[in-house]
């Protein structure tokens, strides 16, 4: 008997040995062969920001969103966004491109989409420093309520992961699902708050169900409070029903995944 | 039970879309006709049981069922119905260098690879200097180096050098003997020897018949995803080989109306006969074959000869030997040939003829005449690969120490 738990502690160690230098894999491969390198991590979200104050700034002539600095809120949006972008999108991708591996050695399945988070979790954290710079420099410093990010980060990973889990399920069958993830990834960024505040929407009479529909609402809107000093739009009830779906979604994913990865095989 | 691999009637089935399926994939398609989809059964039915330190070979011809079954048996895919039970852990070596990423250095990819297959960190630190020493010196320079630089035969051994590093209960192997320079190979061998000599249990798919009588002692052999037979592998082998015989070796003719020919010549008889030693069951290298021919001549008083050539089953002719000519006259003609042992390497062979008149007309060509093979016959040998050539012979060729003086 000890024989047999000795047997699957190794095994789980060795499962998330395999985790931890799949995602090195990635994110060393990932800026290979640039000049710039990591650097890129840097420059991309701070271009998409810079593009939307151009337009806001001299377009539309808006200087505030909610009353909060408009770079602090475009900034916090992107960056929430190009996390779960690419944490979808890697995912969703994941089984196909790492479909020599599972056509040839088994192990669990899952260690696949987990590790692909890998690359949009180290974008995330360079982001996040630039933010920490861009709040600092436009005196509006972080308060106490960064103790909610770790929270709002973990609900955001996981309904990342379920919605790449089931998109990754079924793509590998119906490769029709991988052209509805670009579709998602770029009107989505117009649907849910990003360079925007959920106070224009929030009058609106659907403006309840749509939270119920797209949890990232309330997802963002719960990261900006983590970052920004007193910014306040929804409630606390309204982050709890988004984090709910995102447990819900997540659950959903492991579940199809885990009834699908048996036979992935035999569709690759 | 004793037993450490148990399978008990396991099915795996296959839903292959119909001819024009391009089109009936579509949406559109589908909802106005049926989907219509051919069910393929890859493997039916296989049980088989191990103890623990057998060595299993699994042959059978392309399309047996041989890959699939490997693929269940490593988990990589679950059959549609029956069960597997393994204890221990499984390492499988169904393609050598499995995931290695092009970008990364060799170093990176030795860990990579080596926790792909199942290794933990430990144990690659521990064998690390052993892998590369394995995989030769040229890896040892380019350590550091993307592994895309690499020559094709170098990723081939630094893959197999990690492979060969695992220590499964269970290792399931398939044709990597294949790989590599003849140097490499026998190195490869030799591992696989070391492995087979302990305790462990190998599962191990071949072409490579000598290899799996030497490496095995129990084979399976598979016919279109069915078990043809499970037991001991001399048992198995002689009777997969017996089984193999759609040679041709032999046409015959009684009524010259049937025979093949025009109006000058017909075929009248025609056999091919190896010499077989002992309890021989098909021919192999050593074996001397003989040939006799019997035709009709239907005209008098012609100067004839045969020409006859043998052909490899890649379409070279491998050499063209001919009869004296003879005056002949109508009635039946007969000849006969004897291609000595260890002439002709271990292969497939056609075997044609014509009937010549005055050393240049061609009177009729009797095409395909047999169809034949060759097995392979090796003593003592620790290399299996295929030996190269299309003759075998076997040359006085004395070695001997002249000097102790360099």
């Amino acid at each position: 008997m000890s024989f047999i738990s000795n047997y699957r502690i190794n095994q789980v160690r060795n499962d998330l040995e395999l985790l931890l230098i799949l995602a090195k894999r990635d994110i060393s491969v990932r800026y290979k062969q640039t000049f710039l390198g990591i650097i890129w991590a840097i420059i991309k979200p701070l271009v998409t920001m810079s593009v939307f104050l151009f337009a806001f700034k001299n377009v539309s002539n808006i200087k505030d969103l909610g009353g909060y600095p408009i770079q602090l809120v475009i900034f916090s949006g992107v960056l929430f966004w190009n996390f779960f972008a690419n944490a979808f999108q890697f995912s969703s991708n994941s089984i196909l491109t790492n479909s020599n591996l599972i056509s040839k050695v088994y192990f669990p399945r899952i260690i696949i989409p987990i590790s692909a988070l890998s690359v949009p979790f180290i974008d995330f954290i360079i982001g996040f420093i630039i933010y920490l710079i861009l709040s600092l420099s436009l005196n509006y410093p972080i308060s106490y309520q960064i103790m909610y990010l770790p929270i709002v980060f973990l609900f955001l990973s996981l309904f990342s992961l379920g919605l790449g889990l089931i998109f990754s399920s079924f793509a590998i069958k119906h490769r029709d699902f991988l052209q509805i993830i670009p579709l998602i990834v770029q009107y989505g960024f117009f649907v849910t708050p990003i360079i925007y505040t959920s106070n224009e929407l929030i009058s609106k009479s659907w403006f309840q169900y749509y939270l119920y529909i797209n949890p990232l609402v309330g997802l963002v809107e719960f990261f900006r409070f983590s970052l920004i000093r007193g910014y306040h739009i929804l409630t606390f009830y309204d982050f709890f029903i988004s984090s709910m779906i995102s447990i819900v979604v997540f659950i959903l994913g492991l579940f199809i995944f885990k009834h699908k990865e048996d036979t992935f095989v035999d569709h690759l | 039970m004793n037993s450490i691999v148990s399978v008990s009637s396991i099915s795996k089935k296959y839903q292959l879309p119909l001819s024009n399926k391009e089109v009936s994939k579509s949406l559109v398609n589908r909802i106005f006709s049926k989907r219509e989809f051919e069910e393929y059964w890859a493997v039916k039915d296989v049980s088989f049981s191990l103890n623990k330190g057998d060595k299993l070979g699994i042959i059978g011809n392309n399309g047996a069922g041989k890959s699939t079954l490997l693929k269940i048996l490593s988990k990589i895919t679950k059959p549609t119905t029956g069960k597997i039970d393994i204890r221990g852990k499984v390492a499988s070596l169904l393609e050598v260098g499995t995931g290695f990423h092009p970008e990364l250095s060799g170093r990176d990819n030795i860990y990579l690879n080596g926790a792909i297959l199942g290794m933990s960190k430990k144990q690659i630190t521990q064998q690390f200097d052993e892998i590369v020493e394995f995989a030769g010196d040229q890896i040892i320079k380019f350590l550091d180096t993307p592994v895309k630089r690499y020559s094709s035969g170098m990723y081939v051994r630094l893959g197999f050098a990690i492979s060969a590093h695992l220590d499964p209960d269970i290792l399931i192997v398939d044709e990597v003997l294949a790989v590599g320079d003849a140097d490499f190979q026998k190195k490869s061998l030799g591992k696989m020897k070391e492995v087979a000599s302990k305790e462990k249990t190998i599962l191990f798919v071949s072409h490579n018949l000598t290899a799996v009588a030497n490496l095995c002692n129990k084979t399976l052999h598979l016919e279109k995803g069915y078990v043809k037979q499970f037991g001991e592998t001399g048992e198995v082998l002689n009777n997969y080989l017996s089984a193999m015989q759609n040679n041709l070796l032999e046409q015959s003719f009684d009524h010259i109306e049937e025979a093949p020919g025009n109006d000058l010549v017909r075929l009248k008889y025609a056999k091919l006969t190896p010499a077989l030693i002992g309890n021989q069951i098909i021919a192999d290298v050593r074996n001397a074959l003989k040939i006799d021919i019997e035709f009709w001549n239907l005209l008098d008083d012609q100067n004839l000869n045969i020409s006859l050539h043998i052909f490899a089953s890649t379409g070279e002719c491998i050499f063209n030997v001919g009869t004296q000519p003879e005056l002949l006259n109508k009635g039946v003609v007969q000849a006969s040939l004897t291609i000595p042992g260890y002439f002709l390497n271990d292969g497939n062979y056609l075997v044609s003829f014509m009937i010549v008149k005055d050393k240049s007309i061609v009177l009729f060509n009797f095409e395909e005449v047999f169809n034949f093979e060759i097995a392979d016959y090796r003593e003592d040998t620790t290399w299996y690969g295929k030996w190269p050539g299309y003759v075998r012979p076997q040359f006085d060729f004395p070695i001997q120490q002249v000097s102790q003086k360099i």
